[in-house]
């Protein structure tokens, strides 16, 4: 049998090591995602039905809100009760997603400083469980697209793509403040600020057709819509995606996990060495 | 002779670190734009050279602060040196703060696997281990509850047996032996020894000096990340007792 054998001298190569990393690694990944909704779910009478009530119950908020200030705005033969569903399922996935990636490396750190483990795998954990969470969350979406006639497209596989993409981007953008956030206390409250203008910035409860030249430049500049215009158009056939919605969403998560990943893999060792 | 498991040669640790209080991020953003430096060099470790052959126990003493537990992340891959090469031949077991990585929530049972997953076994393997970790850590009727119901005992001894479950290449000890009351600390020790005799190597972290002659056939004294004896375990342990 040959044994492994390490060598601090031995340089790899940073993505490929990464990706290696989260295919030899799976088996963890998938305890550790199994660990995050047992634990979150555990202790709470609903159990895991609160995955599918809380963003029914965020969207019937809004609904109730803005029926009568948005709902005649949508495009022809869209129902807005499916529209804030589906950016509600989006937006958590990636706010949630995002911050979980980032925090699940400093909570584990008290491991990763003694066992180990490459850190980047537990941001992954942490963009698979929220992906998980999503799924879960496509069912009450499938069910109120069916009831309020909406339908569901037939591509609605494809949304899929739309997943896959998104755990490229949360786990970039994870792995990008993974370092701030052990480093610096204050950087968590500045990135909440930051998603939930990202939250703002999107088409999650009004429709775009409201919004003047200049405000829709700036919302579509933000790959969050070009997500939301995707996935709305896999899943139920409502948003029209142009192909640069496509090339927008796809190249700018690519980008920034590449980045997330080189730049961890730079910042890390640097932070190991003080703790 | 078979190829050593740690081959450490001339590695150092060094990093830069603020004075004064830890910063914010304010403060480091401010800092950079007035290009003014306050930082001062840290050298967790200098110069260290190592070598440990299969069987063989290396004791490292020194005061708090000395090194040690940067000497333990060298050898754990956690932390890469800054100069220097460090190579180590096999698997690892590191015992250090054990149940590092525990949850509350899930049962002994879930632990057992997930931290031995950690440990980078399968959790199939895990999973057919459980039943033998179990009893081994006298554990076998609260295996099913969640582990925040345990005593902090319960949960260090099945932290213990866990992590001495798989005979690795080397295993790397800080303070783990006083698990535990004074049945569990002779049960404890007597694993510890079969590990250790069973071709393993073993890098032993501690500030009993007679669990270290005891045990080990080598130490290493360090202080303030400088060697200053590094030999034979009683004459190491003789001159940091007499420094």
């Amino acid at each position: 049998m040959s044994l492994p054998t390490y060598d601090s001298q031995a340089r790899g190569r940073v993505f490929k090591d990464t990706f290696n990393a989260f295919w030899s690694y799976r088996e963890l990944i998938l305890l550790l995602v199994k660990r995050d909704i047992t634990v979150r779910y555990k202790r709470s009478f609903l159990g895991l039905l609160w995955t599918l009530l809380n963003p029914i119950l965020t969207s019937l908020v809004l609904w109730f809100v803005f029926i009568n200030i948005f709902s005649s705005k949508l495009p022809d033969g869209t129902q807005f009760a499916p529209y804030l569903l589906s950016g509600v399922l989006l937006v958590t996935f990636f706010t949630q997603g995002f911050n979980q990636a980032a925090d699940s490396i400093s909570q584990g750190a008290g491991i990763l400083m003694k066992i180990y483990v490459p850190p980047q795998v537990f941001a992954f954990a942490g963009a698979v469980s929220n992906a998980v969470n999503f799924c879960f969350g496509l069912f009450a979406l499938a069910f109120i697209s069916l009831i309020t006639g909406d339908g569901i497209s037939p591509y609605f596989l494809a949304t899929v793509i739309v997943i896959i993409f998104m755990m490229m981007y949360v786990t970039g953008l994870g792995l990008l403040v993974a370092v701030a956030y052990i480093r610096y206390d204050d950087t968590r409250s500045i990135f909440a600020i930051l998603t939930s203008f990202m939250m703002y910035l999107s088409p999650i409860f009004y429709p775009k057709e409201i919004l003047n030249e200049t405000m829709l430049t700036v919302v579509n500049a933000n790959p969050l819509t070009s997500f939301l215009d995707v996935f709305r158009y896999v899943f139920s056939n409502t948003g029209v995606p142009t192909w640069s919605d496509w090339a927008y969403m796809s190249g700018f998560s690519l980008f920034i996990l590449i980045i997330g990943i080189r730049n961890f893999a730079r910042a890390w060792p640097r932070t190991v060495v003080m703790m | 002779m078979s190829n050593p498991v740690i081959e450490v040669t001339d590695a150092s640790v060094s990093y830069m670190i603020r004075q004064g209080a830890s910063p914010t991020l304010k403060e480091t953003v401010i800092q950079a734009f007035k290009r003014e430096s306050h930082d001062v060099e840290i050298k967790a470790l200098q110069n260290l050279n190592l070598t440990l052959h299969p069987g063989e126990v290396l004791a490292v003493v020194g005061r708090n602060g000395a090194g040690k537990s940067t000497l333990l992340k060298l050898l754990a891959r956690v932390l890469p040196p800054t100069t220097g090469r460090v190579i180590v031949r096999g698997s690892v077991s590191p015992m250090i703060e054990l149940g590092a990585g525990f949850n509350g929530e899930l049962t002994g049972l879930e632990n057992i696997v997930l931290y031995g997953t950690l440990l980078g076994r399968t959790p199939k393997e895990m999973r057919e281990r459980s039943g033998a970790i179990a009893s081994w850590a006298g554990l076998e009727e609260s295996i099913g509850l969640p582990l925040r119901t345990y005593s902090s005992g319960m949960v260090a001894r099945l932290a213990f047996s866990i992590a001495t479950d798989i005979v690795s290449d080397l295993i790397l000890i800080d303070e783990v032996l006083s698990v535990g009351d004074a049945d569990f600390q002779a049960k404890s020790k007597a694993r510890m020894k079969a590990l250790i005799q069973s071709q393993a190597a073993a890098v032993l972290v501690t500030h009993d000096d007679e669990a270290a002659r005891e045990m080990a056939h080598k130490a290493l004294w360090i202080d303030h990340g400088r060697v200053m004896k590094y030999g034979e375990v009683n004459s190491v342990i003789d001159a940091y007792l007499n420094a």
